[in-house]
């Protein structure tokens, strides 16, 4: 079982960055933690195991205000195509990676997506102020997400261990 | 949305799969009922790196415009190497050679493992995307994800990393792969080798709409196998020429709807490159096993069906995974990483062959090896007049369908081509005007 941290996105396309530019500023503050950077989305499905506590930092486009922070459990939810980094026609988007590995059976047992609304995708171009200014409030929502995937963890593992032990009691004759 | 242009309507106008910005687009004009124009609106992000590498070193290209793809970017390390040292007069020895094709093959299956059996395969077996295939065919997409898997092994094992490899200099690699660490991937390969035929045989089964491309096909020849890394360039009309006579014999129109520039062929003939074109004109360079399973899956010598492409790309797979075998089992690791590429004032010339087509670099640099002017034409510009072509005529036969089926089926002619409509941006807003 691992921690991973994951920033989708091309670093050199505008607001497209922030994804990566929130794994970086995650990896800094949590070197316990792996932090890795695709802008390819499904390159995810092969670098987690189904054990694995994930988090996702992504560009989103839902015609909200540039820098709003959506959140999803996307192992409770699906999440909404058409919306996040890298697709058309060779690649595959964010939420078309994660849907599949559901349909699959190939999601992690914990994983979130940190979403920051862009709008400006030209190579070459840097972040919007106002997306660059939302990066400090996704990486906490990134490390809010690790703390509550890694509590919500722990009480199920310590519901096991328990189950467990009344099964040992259970089972001694 | 399921008006018909035979109700009535004068323009349609639907966003898709449209996410950001709408930056790929295709319009559609009919006159009379007959399909008068079709324009494809591409961004393209080369123009943008050809300015951006004016005034950088000579050593620069290979990363910097690994950059402008995260599917194919050893292609454009590939043709960008060759190019500077053209321009410096150097020829990288045998064992350098050959590191780039093994390297190359990890991205030829990577990248064609994924559009066939997760973009394209979805067209024909009726599924709106991969997310719904995978629900009742989950094998083929496990199967797509493991060879794209062991594309990217291959990749990170020779450039150091998939995504934008960081082991690839002019002059060769920072570094070699140990014997022992590419015989690591060999069971992966073997693997690899058997799911790859079993596509073939699968993509070969499908149904495909008639269709018989005209155009001219162009790719690299080379005395060193089917082309990937090296080559110069003929055509299926009989042409021959040098990668230093690209500019030459193409020219490049400038078409303002689009930001992209349009490549022809003495400025008149629309050409296509990639799968389709390499295979008519290198197919008797194929492995045995690849040529095998062409042979099974009904290939001829030629095929002009552009929807076919699907089964070329799954033979091209089997090719590129048999080559990537072969290579390491006779890689001894003997050879020095790299060899000097001095800088010197001069004009080189670069193509290599991109999984979806020819891609041809050219640099012009100053005594101190400062870039002073760069040009990069990629694929899809190349096949740009011919997808138009081939979407005038497609459409046509297809104007009384409903608006929605008449967008599917145009993206999945779109997807024949595999085209660079560069990552994060989204295809396909469809407006048809009827005059």
């Amino acid at each position: 079982m691992q921690v991973l941290v994951i920033g989708l996105g091309n670093p050199d396309r505008g607001d497209d960055a922030v994804g990566v530019e929130v794994a970086r500023q995650v990896a800094a503050e949590r070197p316990d933690v792996t932090v890795l950077e695709f802008d390819d989305p499904s390159e995810a499905i092969d670098a987690w195991e189904p054990d694995d506590t994930v988090v996702v930092a992504d560009a989103v486009s839902s015609g909200g205000h540039p820098g709003d922070i959506h959140v999803v459990d996307a192992v409770a939810q699906k999440l909404p195509t058409g919306r996040w980094s890298a697709g058309g026609t060779h690649a595959l988007g964010l939420a078309a990676a994660v849907e599949i590995a559901r349909a699959l059976g190939r999601l992690p047992r914990s994983l979130v997506v940190v979403g920051v609304e862009a709008k400006h995708f030209g190579h070459g171009t840097p972040m919007a102020d106002a997306v660059a200014a939302a990066v400090p409030a996704a990486v906490e929502a990134v490390l809010t997400a690790l703390d509550d995937a890694d509590a919500l963890l722990t009480a199920l593992d310590d519901a096991d261990a328990v189950v467990a032990s009344i099964d040992d009691l259970g089972g001694e004759p | 949305m399921t008006h018909k242009l035979n109700q009535g309507d004068h323009v349609l106008h639907v966003d898709t799969l449209a996410r950001v910005e709408g930056e790929g687009g295709m319009h559609v004009v009919v006159k009379d009922g007959l399909v008068a124009d079709v324009e494809l609106r591409i961004f393209e992000p080369p123009r943008f790196f050809e300015a951006f590498l004016r005034g950088r070193a000579w050593t620069e290209p290979p990363d910097i415009t690994a950059r402008i793809c995260g599917i194919c970017p050893v292609a454009y390390q590939m043709s960008s190497c060759l190019a500077i040292e053209d321009a410096c007069g150097v020829t990288v020895p045998e064992e350098i050679r050959l590191l780039r094709r093994l390297l190359y093959c990890g991205e030829w299956i990577e990248s064609h493992a994924l559009h066939i059996h997760l973009l394209h395969a979805p067209d024909f077996l009726g599924y709106a995307g991969a997310i719904e295939m995978a629900a009742d065919h989950g094998a083929i997409v496990e199967r797509g994800l493991l060879l794209k898997k062991t594309g990217n092994a291959l990749m990170t094992l020779v450039g150091g990393r998939a995504i934008h490899p960081v082991n690839v200099r002019v002059g060769g690699f920072y570094r070699l792969p140990t014997v022992e660490e590419l015989h690591s991937i060999r069971p992966a390969l073997d693997q690899a080798r058997d799911d790859a035929v079993a596509t073939v045989a699968l993509v070969g089964g499908l149904e495909f709409p008639d269709m018989v491309q005209p155009h001219e096909y162009v790719a690299l020849r080379s005395p060193h196998g089917y082309p990937l890394e090296s080559g110069s360039v003929v055509t299926s009309s009989g042409r021959a020429f040098d990668v230093a006579d690209f500019g030459a014999n193409v020219v490049e129109e400038h078409v303002a709807r689009s930001n992209a520039l349009h490549a022809h062929l003495d400025g008149t003939t629309p050409y296509v490159v990639g799968p389709l074109a390499r295979y008519a004109l290198n197919h008797d360079q194929l492995g045995p096993l690849a040529k095998q399973a062409a042979h099974d899956a009904g290939l001829g010598d030629e095929c002009r069906n552009p929807f076919q492409s699907i089964v070329v790309r799954a033979v091209e797979l089997v090719h590129a995974i048999d080559e990537a075998a072969r290579i390491i089992d006779t890689w001894d690791g003997a050879s020095a990483p790299f060899v000097d590429v001095p800088p010197r004032a001069g004009v080189g010339y670069g193509a290599t062959e991109a999984p979806r087509g020819l891609l041809y670099h050219r640099y012009e640099l100053a005594e101190d090896g400062t870039i002073l002017d760069a040009t990069i034409v990629p694929p899809t510009s190349q096949n740009q007049p011919s997808i138009e072509a081939d979407l005038r005529a497609f459409v046509q036969d297809r104007l009384d369908l409903p608006h929605e089926e008449l967008v599917r089926q145009c993206e999945q002619a779109i997807r024949n081509y595999d085209p660079c409509i560069s990552c994060a941006t989204h295809f396909l807003d469809l407006t048809v005007e009827e005059q």
